[in-house]
């Protein structure tokens, strides 16, 4: 089946998902210029803040999710010309990549709860802990999502159409935009 | 016309630069604007190559366009 992008009603991942995936790029590009704004008036408060923060952690997420991104795409490129298998294997890896993200936002998360940095702390680390915590939840529902798009891939793929893997991959494509808003900032500017 | 595979790795070689060039001072008063450039054209490459946005109507292509673009002015203005 081929898709008609060309049509404003269907961009790839279905018209309902793009507004969805808008609305939630604004709501996080607010909320990230809140924060650069606060910073203004603490410049020295948020400098020390993020040299707490270990980078690497936040540049090796960065790769997790863009890899996981570029395996989401194959995957949805293979579904369309009907390598099922191989849609399968890309789809696992792209949650795989999903999984990593998570593993290593937990060990960083602990490491900041052991060292007192909660999000009381101070300025910085309430925009960090509120930016990051509704961006993990984001992908703990990509995950959801991919999860069960799985299952139907492998029971019965017949019955999933390109619209439905695209809007999934669209949801999980989406937690990589905002991901790539939210590093910059929150790990590099200040 | 780009593989997903080389903006894969234009992505990688940009992350890596952005994090390479937090750690460098002597380049310290355009740290900020680099790294927001940075990130909005690794924006671009997922939006447009895995999310394929190229083929879409031109209105979801300028709308993306005019949200980075708002983006990354407003972030470097106040910055």
């Amino acid at each position: 089946m081929s898709n008609n992008y060309k049509n404003f009603y269907y961009p790839p991942g279905g018209i309902l998902m793009w507004i969805i995936i808008f609305l939630e790029l604004i709501t996080f590009g607010m909320a990230i210029i809140a924060m650069i704004y606060y910073s203004k008036s603490e410049p020295a408060l948020f400098h020390q803040s993020r040299l707490m923060l270990n980078t690497i952690y936040g540049t090796i997420n960065t790769l997790f999710l863009i890899t996981s991104g570029y395996f989401m795409a194959e995957s949805v490129h293979h579904f369309k010309v009907g390598n099922i298998q191989k849609s399968k294997w890309l789809l696992q890896l792209t949650m795989l990549g999903g999984l990593l993200f998570l593993g290593l936002k937990s060990i960083e998360y602990y490491e900041k709860l052991e060292g007192g940095l909660t999000i009381s702390f101070n300025t910085f680390f309430s925009f960090y802990w509120l930016l990051t915590l509704f961006h993990v939840i984001h992908v703990i529902v990509g995950m959801v999502i991919l999860g069960v798009l799985y299952y139907n891939l492998k029971k019965k793929a017949q019955n999933i159409n390109n619209e439905d893997f695209e809007a999934s991959a669209a949801f999980w494509h989406m937690c990589d935009l905002i991901w790539l808003l939210l590093f910059p900032v929150i790990y590099l500017i200040f | 016309m780009i593989s997903n595979l080389k903006v894969l790795i234009i992505l990688i070689i940009l992350t890596i630069i952005s994090a390479l060039v937090a750690f460098n001072s002597f380049i310290m008063n355009y740290i900020s604007e680099i790294i927001i450039v940075l990130a909005v054209l690794k924006f671009y490459g997922v939006v447009f190559y895995f999310m394929e946005l190229r083929k879409a109507h031109s209105f979801w292509k300028l709308s993306i366009l005019l949200f980075i673009f708002l983006f990354g002015i407003i972030t470097i203005n106040i910055l």
